[in-house]
């Protein structure tokens, strides 16, 4: 460390071109992580909350929630004290008094079943009148005590109450009742169909044409949520990947640079694995340092993006992106290990 | 028993009929408190003698003795030990490490060494090298025979029994040049090292005790007329 330190402190320009290069990589890779986690919360929080790991579909739905019916006959087959039904339906939402208007969709369930949201402003509606909603709807200008209207009903619903971090397909979500659902979705509340069956157990002996998926299937099946999600992936890895080429090939030019003065050091009788050492001190200093003021950039960042930005700081995740940006630069390391492993001595007498 | 007793020792490069010979069959000793110095041209083939001495590189042939202990067969980290414990190099070119300042030169030397017992004070090294003043400075900052010194105090620092500098006056004028030869004759007589001297520079054999002539791969010990013969000739 003693090396590593003291030449670093002495050719400050230099190093301080790689701690850039390490600050500019981490913030963008946990930028897109930010982002890449929170859209994928917005699709899935509201599934993620169901009480029960298994949902019952139609078999004709393609595994997507938003064209799955589920008739009486289909969930009277199947239910059990486990069991709660799912009304679910995208919808525009809009306080005509201030012309708000809002995609977002509505579950339709039993309102002191076991799909209850919990409360965390406000109360839960108590008649078919009353909606409770997420609380992101007030980025989009809605609020509780609003009278709103979905997809231009005539009549009007209040918002009673919020509940927080219960999004789906990226946007909020209402909690109404089943009578709620079934009077939008299929034109009169004594339709009584539902979108799913939601199980805490597995289902055994399923309805005709009825599918049954867990709920990582269902989120999965979300349109356009594995697109998504892969395509971030592939860009956060990939950009993991060209960390270890920039910052191995930039510290193998520095090596190589240092071969005399190496050569120096090893007819001196100092050890090869001390000039290891240095280096890989050398590295894990430039990219603690380099990802350390990227995580304070992002984190200052966070704090003065808008809230409708679908952006979101796991810290974990970042902690884990953290990480695998350390590894990587010092597995780049080992492109100049090969070089230092080679150094003699006699360069450093230049010979005769 | 000397410090470095070399016996039929050959250096061979290359082989088949590309095979050149740097060193033919070589006897070569020095003693404790010595300071024998190595002319000749260059491409003469003595800075591979200093090299096989100083456990660089082995050589094809023969024996090499450090301290009566053959080293002929050491591993290449026995060699990087024998080196840091038994050898004091001094490079011709600067073997400074160009981001330490001159006490941290040193301050390295003390993290790889692991017998601190035999270390000498820093502080009477740089007095008795007139450096006191530059401990703080990096070598860039240096004259050529400021940083010359410094390498000799570094050379010197970790107490070894053997010096071996590399044409140490090549960058130097000659008043330099002939203060570095006769620090390193001190250090020969005054604190009983066996110190050998590369140089093609025959104006410093003044304080030398041995000298060697190096031609063609071939040592020669010069007896006193033989140095005459060769000042003469420089002159």
């Amino acid at each position: 460390m003693f090396l590593a330190y003291k030449e670093i402190m002495h050719n400050k320009a230099r190093y301080l071109l790689v701690v850039v290069t390490f600050v500019l990589i981490s913030y963008l890779v946990l930028f897109l992580t930010g982002l890449a986690t929170g859209l994928a919360r917005n699709n899935r929080t509201a599934i993620d909350a169901l009480p029960g790991n298994y949902v019952l579909m139609s078999k004709y739905a393609n595994k997507n929630l938003l064209s799955s019916v589920i008739t009486k006959d289909q969930y009277d087959k199947v239910s059990s004290s486990d069991t709660a039904l799912l009304g679910q339906m995208t919808v525009v939402a809009e306080n005509p008094q201030t012309d708000k208007k809002l995609n977002s969709n509505i579950f339709g369930i039993r309102l002191t079943g076991a799909l209850k949201p919990p409360v965390t402003a406000g109360r839960m509606p108590t008649k078919n009148s009353e909606v409770l909603a997420d609380d992101s709807v007030t980025y989009y200008g809605l609020h509780r005590g609003d009278r709103i209207t979905l997809n231009g009903s005539s009549q009007k619903y209040r918002i009673v109450g919020y509940t927080r971090d219960h999004r789906f397909a990226t946007v909020p979500v209402f909690y109404t009742t089943l009578s709620t659902f079934r009077q939008i979705r299929f034109g009169s509340a004594q339709v009584p169909n539902v979108s799913a069956v939601v199980s805490k157990k597995k289902l055994t002996d399923l309805p005709k044409n009825t599918q049954q998926l867990t709920k990582a299937g269902l989120i999965e099946n979300i349109p356009g949520y594995t697109a998504q999600t892969s395509t971030f992936g592939l860009m956060i890895g990939a950009m993991i990947g060209i960390t270890l080429l920039i910052i191995g090939i930039f510290m193998y030019i520095l090596t190589i640079q240092k071969v005399a003065m190496y050569g120096v050091m090893r007819a001196q009788g100092i050890r090869t694995s001390a000039i290891v050492t240095a280096l890989f001190w050398q590295i894990l200093i430039l990219a603690l340092v380099g990802v350390g003021i990227g995580n304070g950039l992002m984190i200052a960042t966070s704090f003065v993006l808008p809230k409708t930005m679908p952006f979101y700081g796991d810290p974990m995740m970042m902690l884990m992106i953290t990480g695998a940006l350390v590894v990587m630069s010092l597995v780049g390391g080992l492109f100049s290990l090969r070089r230092i492993l080679h150094i003699d001595p006699l360069e450093a007498i230049g010979g005769e | 028993m000397g410090l470095v007793d070399l016996k039929q020792v050959t250096k061979v490069y290359g082989s088949g009929h590309t095979a050149v010979t740097a060193l033919h069959p070589t006897d070569f000793s020095l003693q404790a408190g010595e300071f024998a110095t190595v002319i000749g041209p260059s491409g003469s083939g003595k800075t591979t003698l200093l090299t096989i001495i100083g456990s660089l590189q082995q050589p094809s042939s023969g024996q090499v003795l450090i301290n009566g202990q053959d080293t002929t067969n050491f591993s290449e980290h026995q060699r990087t030990d024998l080196r840091f414990n038994t050898f004091g190099f001094i490079l011709q070119g600067s073997n400074l490490i160009p981001f330490l300042t001159v006490a941290d030169q040193l301050a390295l030397v003390d993290r790889f060494n692991h017998h601190k017992q035999h270390k000498m004070s820093r502080d009477s090294l740089f007095t008795m090298l007139g450096i006191t003043d530059l401990t703080n400075q990096y070598p860039s900052a240096l004259s050529g025979g400021e940083r010359q010194r410094v390498a000799i105090a570094r050379a010197l620092y970790n107490d070894p029994p053997i010096i071996l500098a590399d044409e140490p006056t090549a960058s130097l004028d000659t008043s330099r040049a002939l203060q570095v030869t006769e620090l390193l004759a001190t250090i020969a007589h005054k604190m009983d090292r066996g110190v050998v001297m590369i140089t093609h520079d025959t104006r410093l054999l003044g304080s030398v005790d041995t000298v060697y002539e190096m031609r063609d791969g071939v040592l020669t010990k010069q007896d006193a007329a033989g140095v005459k013969k060769i000042r003469a000739a420089a002159i």
